[in-house]
């Protein structure tokens, strides 16, 4: 099925519109700021318009990819340009969509140099896209480095420096780079995995359902998947960001400005755990089998170590960084356990963790630029001046520690059902990340905005009017609704996951604990 | 007796071209006064035209070539004629610009044109005596205009020290040959190839000839371990010329080696690929790695040049119809990049007088335009999607995985995020620091029309590869 929208086919529209927004204001004067702003609204919103309407019209009996484009690209090496959403990918397009138009309106306070920051930024919000519409290695790749590069001028001309106390603990020239590099060398480890699955399929097509329909007839040889496993899940998983190479994320987010940490925490990790379910464990199920309990190991020390670093650090945005690498950790964790109760709850809860992110970093980034400090211990009281911004600090406090109500309770508690057959040690240790977050998030939510009044904070001012309410009331309205009524959510999910997890236990390698314990019975709890 | 085969005239034209606008710049440049220096830039672009013309039209008329011929007049090597003349207008075209210390431009233009002749013969090199000559020409001009600068200790210096250099290499060579010759009693590709399947084993006269000629030529291709000259040359030289030496007598000498490999030793790969392998491997590594502390541009994109002629090697190592296609495609988008920086290179350099690093501070600030091209270059050099230099990269790595040779993959996927990191340092400069001064630097419409040229070539490169790619395999 292809849906268009005048002639333009329904995914390619949600992926050019950021494009031709930053074509557009390339070609718009530098003394213009607001009509380049309306210019990157509207393209954000389009976005959002079209993966509004992909959810809606997604199919979840029928299944499988749709709204499928397909363009032969390069026809010697068997490359296309090919789209399409499946119950995975329609989700985070959406939790996409949401955080780039939130992003966009957050932008508004970017005082200087808007033209090339809008340019930059909506080439990010391209990058990302194109990562989970792709159909095709090559395309994913390619969308996934050019992501990554924009990150670099954003963090560096318009971010701000780690301060503690008035001294430059990191400044953003250092983040920015070691993020960069990280990333990118994640990327590369990643492409000569993919690269060399190429090649050992046949050197055919790049194309990612004809290698899933191939390997379906006759698997790679399970050594060789064993062996390039592991280069697509560290690859990937440097953005996910996978401990111990996570060290680039906190500093990242904390020098970043807000809007660019919203899409940095709320979606660029998520392609890190998207490509590893999707390539890693879709594409090289007897490498998964070896590996994944691995995975699960590294995952428990991203919950709890991230954990126990977050309670450490006195900056908010270094807090709350930290507290995304280690909520990643249940993310991977579900995607370990190869169940499709756990998995339908890692990507409910890669929806959750980048709604509640975004909130709150844009939230910090409101803080910041009124008080101008991010530093804990100088923070305090700003209930008094800002009640509304105060309200909504609690409600994403709340959804990190994983509240009922919200949809980071519906989608950790997933993680932790179908996960407990399979890891129980690890499922133990990773509740315990839970009340970690809680200490965190509640001595953060009382430094800032509780206790008497301070004096230099009296010209803080709330956000008042309705414009600028509206990031905040889009994000804790998709955290409120997913989190009391997730069954449409999920069904589209499980859609896609079921018959993943089919393929990636059918293998002639396979792991008894890890079949047929956990029948999909019920996933809206 | 001396067999005189019958000249095909139409298949020559361009070379031919070339070598009557050697003639005709002689005459205009003893007959045009100093004030009307102008008159001889239309002329030597209007060369380029008509070559690029009979280039078109001989294409249309191939030739019987292969075999003894000394040149293989075929579509592989038109193609890259075609980049070459590209290559030589766009140097022209900086030499056009304001404040350059070049002087002269006559003999300038006519030393240009003869290395363009010198590397037009490379390209379809088929003989041994031919590949030294077109070697020697190409390089003997390159050594004048590296010095060409007479004022400028830099300059002669840079001349100085590519000559001397350039010298033992080219006794390599000929030794190489001489070498080869003795073992094959013939210096034909075809003789010498023929020479190598039929004995058994190979004779040591014709493994070292053999290695003594891969000295030669990776001198030319800066590879390690004969780059020295590399970052010194670049410096003092003027910017244009090492726009040439980085761009045009990179892709002769590659295309040169690619002939050699394939048409000559081909029976005897096992001796070479896993040398090149490990050269490619350290010249990749030393030129990456090296760029990293530089505080000058050209010295800089001096060893940024070396890693490129890395990924290069690597191509050549694997050895395959493919591996050809790749670094055919690979030069093509090193053609794009690298002049739209060194025409950035000329550009600031000739308006802030010098080539520090430190004057790329906040040139977004100052000229945004010329900023968002050496960014775009810059990152297509590094091969970042959807830019150029990332599908250069991504066919060579890919040619290499086919040839089963992933630990070099490895390192080249490695080299692409060092050297992001040295391109992302000169960013920096350009967006994250202030400016030195808030004045703007004035572009000439004639600079600017290329410049944005190149950049839409390196998008349109990068994104839709298909004719490209087409064309090129069309051609192999």
């Amino acid at each position: 099925m292809v849906s268009a929208v005048l002639g333009v086919p329904l995914l390619v529209l949600i992926l050019l519109a950021p494009m031709a927004g930053a074509l557009m204001i390339a070609l718009l004067p530098e003394h213009r700021p607001a009509l380049i702003r309306r210019v990157a609204v509207t393209a954000a919103s389009l976005s959002l318009a079209g993966a509004v309407y992909a959810i809606l019209t997604y199919n979840t009996a029928a299944g499988g990819y749709q709204h499928e484009v397909c363009v032969p690209w390069i026809h010697s090496l068997g490359i296309g340009f090919h789209l399409g959403v499946d119950g995975i990918s329609v989700v985070l397009v959406l939790l996409h969509a949401l955080c780039a138009f939130t992003g966009v309106l957050i932008s508004y306070a970017i005082p200087q140099r808007v033209k090339e920051y809008f340019i930059f930024y909506l080439t990010l919000i391209t990058g990302v896209f194109g990562v989970f519409l792709s159909l095709d290695l090559f395309f994913f790749y390619f969308f996934y480095e050019m992501a990554v590069i924009p990150m670099y001028p954003l963090i560096g001309v318009w971010g701000s420096d780690v301060k503690e106390r008035g001294v430059v603990k990191f400044s953003k020239e250092y983040a920015t780079m070691k993020l960069t590099i990280y990333l990118t060398l994640g990327a590369v480890v990643a492409l000569v995995g993919l690269l060399w699955l190429y090649v050992s399929a046949g050197a055919t097509t790049f194309d990612l359902v004809a290698l899933q329909q191939q390997f379906a007839g006759s698997p790679l040889d399970p050594g060789l998947q064993r062996a390039i496993f592991p280069l697509l899940a560290i690859g990937f998983g440097v953005i996910a960001p996978m401990w111990p190479l996570h060290s680039w994320s906190p500093i990242g987010h904390a020098a970043a400005p807000s809007a660019v940490s919203m899409l940095h925490a709320g979606v660029l990790m998520k392609l890190g755990s998207y490509a590893i379910i999707r390539l890693a464990v879709g594409l090289l199920p007897a490498g998964a089998q070896t590996w994944l309990p691995w995975l699960a190991v590294v995952c428990v020390m991203n919950i709890v170590y991230g954990g126990l670093v977050a309670m450490a650090q006195r900056d908010l945005k270094l807090i709350i960084g930290y507290s995304s690498s280690s909520h990643m950790g249940y993310v991977l964790l579900g995607i370990a356990c190869l169940s499709p109760l756990a998995l339908n709850g890692a990507v409910l809860l890669m929806f959750a963790h980048g709604i509640m992110t975004a909130l709150a970093f844009a939230l910090v980034g409101h803080l910041y630029d009124q008080t101008h400090t991010r530093y804990l211990p100088d923070l305090g009281g700003l209930a008094h001046q800002a009640p509304f911004i105060a309200g909504c600090g609690v409600i994403a406090a709340m959804a990190s520690s994983g509240l009922p109500g919200l949809a980071n309770f519906v989608a950790e508690l997933l993680v932790f059902l179908g996960g407990w057959v399979v890891y129980p040690v690890q499922m133990i240790l990773g509740v315990l990340g839970v009340v970690i977050t809680a200490i965190y998030m509640l001595r953060l939510v009382r430094g800032t905005f509780f206790g008497p009044s301070k004096p230099v904070f009296a010209r803080v001012t709330d956000a008042t009017t309705a414009f600028a309410k509206l990031p905040y009331l889009v994000l804790i309205g998709a955290l409120l609704a997913v989190g009391c009524w997730p069954g449409p959510l999920t069904r589209i999910i499980a859609s896609a996951t079921e018959p993943f997890i089919q393929q990636a236990t059918q293998q002639p390698v396979r792991a008894a604990t890890l079949t047929s314990t956990t029948q999909p019975e019920s996933h809206s709890p | 007796m001396i067999d005189i085969p019958t000249i095909p005239w139409c298949a020559l034209a361009p070379e031919l071209a070339v070598a009557t606008w050697i003639l005709l710049l002689l005459v205009a440049t003893l007959c045009v006064p100093a004030h009307r220096q102008s008159v001889l830039s239309h002329l030597a672009v209007l060369g380029i035209v008509v070559a690029a013309g009979l280039l078109v039209w001989a294409s249309q008329h191939p030739s019987a070539s292969g075999g003894t011929a000394m040149l293989s007049l075929d579509r592989f090597g038109g193609y890259f004629k075609g980049l070459l003349l590209l290559a030589t207008a766009v140097v022209i075209v900086m030499t056009r610009l304001p404040r350059q210390l070049l002087t002269h431009v006559g003999a300038f233009y006519l030393l240009l044109y003869t290395a363009l002749l010198g590397a037009l013969i490379l390209v379809s090199v088929n003989n041994l005596l031919l590949l030294f000559l077109g070697l020697e020409l190409l390089t003997f001009s390159l050594y004048i205009m590296a010095a060409y600068v007479k004022t400028d200790p830099r300059s002669v210096e840079a001349g100085m020290k590519y000559l001397i250099l350039g010298s033992v290499s080219s006794g390599f060579l000929i030794y190489g040959i001489a070498l080869l010759y003795g073992m094959a009693g013939t210096i034909t590709f075809t003789g010498v190839r023929a020479a190598f399947a039929n004995t058994q084993p190979t004779p040591v006269a014709g493994q070292v000839g053999l290695y003594l000629i891969l000295a030669g030529l990776g001198f030319k291709v800066a590879a390690v371990p004969f780059q020295l000259w590399v970052p010194d040359v670049y410096e003092g030289a003027p910017t244009p010329v090492v726009a040439m030496l980085s761009v045009g007598s990179k892709m002769a000498g590659v295309v040169a080696m690619l002939r050699l490999l394939d048409g000559l030793v081909a029976p005897v790969q096992w001796v070479w690929t896993p040398v090149l392998a490990v050269i490619s491997a350290a010249t990749m590594l030393y030129g990456n790695l090296g760029a990293i502390p530089q505080t000058n541009i050209k010295r800089l994109l001096g060893y940024s040049s070396i890693g490129h002629a890395g990924y290069l090697l690597m191509g050549i190592a694997t050895a395959t119809p493919e591996s050809a296609a790749a670094i055919s495609y690979y030069l093509l988008a090193y053609l794009c990049s690298n002049l739209a920086v060194f025409l950035v290179v000329v550009i600031v350099g000739g308006a802030t007088g010098s080539d520090s690093l430190d004057e790329y501070r906040g040139l977004s600030r100052r000229s945004p335009g010329l900023a968002a091209a050496m960014f775009i270059a810059l990152l297509s050099l590094a091969g970042v999607p959807p830019l150029a230099g990332f599908v250069g990269k991504l066919l060579v790595l890919l040619s290499a995985v086919k040839g089963q040779r992933l630990w070099l993959v490895a390192i080249g996927a490695v080299n692409v995020a060092i050297s992001l990191y040295y391109y992302l340092t000169v960013v920096k400069r350009m967006y994250l620091e202030a400016p030195n001064t808030s004045s703007s630097i004035r572009i000439t419409p004639l600079a600017a029309a290329t410049l944005a040229a190149l950049v839409l070539g390196i998008v349109v490169v990068g994104v839709y590869q298909q004719p490209f790619l087409a064309y090129i395999r069309s051609t192999l």
